[in-house]
């Protein structure tokens, strides 16, 4: 959220960001109120915002405090990229700041521009080893994989996070891996007859912020996916 | 003897449905994946309840285990703080939660000449509490890696082998075993103790230093078996009742009944959950969830 108020210039009425907000460089310089999901409602009133941007569901505690306090919140829960625009117009509505916020939509829209290839490949997202978590249709990547050639395996699971079983990534077999945590898996026992691990179709050098972080940075992601899933 | 052999059969048919059940069509892959499971399953269940045993029967105490004596958090703790340090779950720290909690519990609950029960269980139920607690902040200052303190906390089975952790579950699962059949060898000892403590005094047992042996090698097992698959619960409370139920108090057959209940339960348990869902459930909820049910059924009949 904070590198999207600076890509639509905002970033300088933020007072206050949380640890998860590095990018851009001049977020690491804001006032800190805590860490993404146990931030300090006491910093935050502190800090006399006029606004309080949060994210559902992990910021639902902080929502709740802020309500009972009457102080003015934006929920931002993207769980699709046609979600992603509309929530990014009503914030530049709200911020007065929304010409920029539009063309930020239609430069995202331009630069993910879905393609169709014949055949879809099947792609796996490995978000953290211990336990296997991975995505499923409840979130933006899960578009972004569809849109780029690809389908999420796990895309019937209507969770945003799912954690899934060694033996379900087995069976459904992907042809693609996409690895957002550093370690290598391709030693795995069991593994060895999934396609993508036959055919060396693991990719570990993703950034995972050009994935999951909402903003215009998707792109550079984006152009990666759609790189992986048509060569 | 027809109850051993029902047993040993239900054993053999939960290692089974192990190894059969579950979504992915059988091939080679996928068998070796659920031969590993099945290991880790009976290595867990067996452990937890040959140590639940091993210390309902030391200190004469129908609650006492791993849980209630603190080990299982102690462990976890330990384990959580390797996650937040090196990113990585470490034995010897699991281990090293276990024996401090194991430490402090036993201080407290020890008086001239022998322990005090009731006070070995308040003891380990407050440093469970705390445990827990300091494992909180932990999830909380790491953030990230919430999933897999949680997951650490309720215990899983679906752990990922690979080429470089291999060998050192291997290690750790022959060394626990090892371990158990140490323990084994002192079923006689554990009969007269739960008897009373005069009776074994009167019969040459040093009560304290076996005692201590049988405390600290349970608190090394403990800390082994968390460090692979996390603190399971309910397996190794409920598991010494049953066998003891079926088998009568002697530890002859009880330790080793309780291994291979405790082995056969976990296993029905997690097959259970894989064939059920594709979700990743914690094997510590599906045993309370199918546990509980069973062992009012059985308490009731």
């Amino acid at each position: 959220m904070t590198e999207i108020l600076f890509s639509i210039g905002a970033g300088d009425k933020i007072v206050g960001v949380t640890t998860f907000c590095t990018f851009p460089p001049e977020a690491k310089e804001i006032t800190k109120v805590g860490d993404f999901s146990h931030p300090s409602i006491e910093r935050i009133i502190g800090l006399n915002p006029d606004l309080v941007i949060v994210n559902l569901p992990e910021q639902s505690r902080v929502k709740k405090e802020l309500d009972k306090l009457k102080v003015k919140t934006f929920v931002s829960s993207p769980a699709s990229l046609s979600e992603l625009y509309s929530e990014l117009a009503a914030l530049g509505t709200e911020l007065g700041q929304r010409r920029a916020a539009d063309s930020l939509i239609s430069y995202m829209k331009q630069n993910l521009q879905a393609v169709t290839p014949a055949e879809r490949r099947r792609v796996y997202i490995e978000i953290s080893p211990r336990p296997l978590i991975t995505i499923g249709s409840a979130t933006f990547l899960n578009d972004l994989i569809h849109d780029a050639g690809g389908v999420n395996i796990f895309t019937d699971l209507s969770k945003d996070y799912p954690v899934v079983t060694q033996e379900a990534v087995i069976a459904r077999n992907p042809e693609v891996i996409i690895v957002l945590h550093p370690l290598d898996i391709t030693g795995r026992v069991g593994w060895q007859s999934i396609h993508a691990i036959k055919n060396g179709n693991i990719y570990g050098n993703l950034d995972p912020d050009q994935l999951m972080r909402p903003g215009p940075r998707l792109v550079d992601g984006f152009r990666k996916l759609r790189e992986i899933l048509n060569d | 003897m027809i109850k051993i052999t029902l047993m040993i059969i239900a054993f053999l048919m939960a290692v089974a449905v192990g190894i059969l059940a579950g979504p992915a069509a059988l091939d080679a892959q996928i068998i070796q994946l659920r031969v590993w499971r099945v290991v880790l399953g009976i290595f867990a269940g067996g452990v937890l309840a040959f140590c639940g045993c091993l210390l309902q029967g030391l200190f004469g105490n129908p609650l006492v285990e791993p849980y209630t004596l603190g080990s299982a958090s102690g462990a976890a703790l330990g384990a959580s703080i390797g996650i937040l340090i090196f990113g990585a779950i470490s034995p010897i720290l699991a281990f090293l939660g276990s024996l401090g909690t194991g430490l402090f519990v036993y201080t407290v609950a020890r008086i001239e000449g022998g322990l005090l029960r009731d006070r070995l269980i308040l003891a380990g139920v407050v440093m469970s509490f705390l445990c827990s607690s300091l494992v909180m902040i932990i999830m909380v200052v790491g953030g990230r890696e919430l999933y897999e303190i949680l997951y650490l906390l309720m215990g899983y089975l679906g752990v990922i082998i690979n080429s470089s952790n291999r060998m050192m579950i291997i290690v750790l699962i022959i060394i626990s075993l090892g371990l158990v059949a140490f323990l084994y060898r002192f079923h006689r000892e554990l009969d007269i103790i739960s008897q009373g403590s005069e009776t074994a005094a009167g019969l040459g047992i040093n009560i304290q230093t076996f005692s201590i042996i049988v405390f600290f090698s349970s608190a090394l097992l403990i800390g082994l078996t968390v460090s692979i698959v996390g603190a399971i619960g309910f397996v190794g409370l409920i598991v010494p009742h049953v066998s003891k139920l079926l088998f009568g108090p002697k530890h002859r057959f009880n330790l080793g009944a309780s291994f291979i209940l405790g082995a056969t339960f976990l296993l029905f348990a997690d097959a259970l959950s894989r064939v059920i869902t594709v979700y990743e459930l914690p094997v510590g909820v599906v045993t309370s969830l199918v546990g509980v049910p069973f062992f009012i059924f059985l308490y009731k009949r």
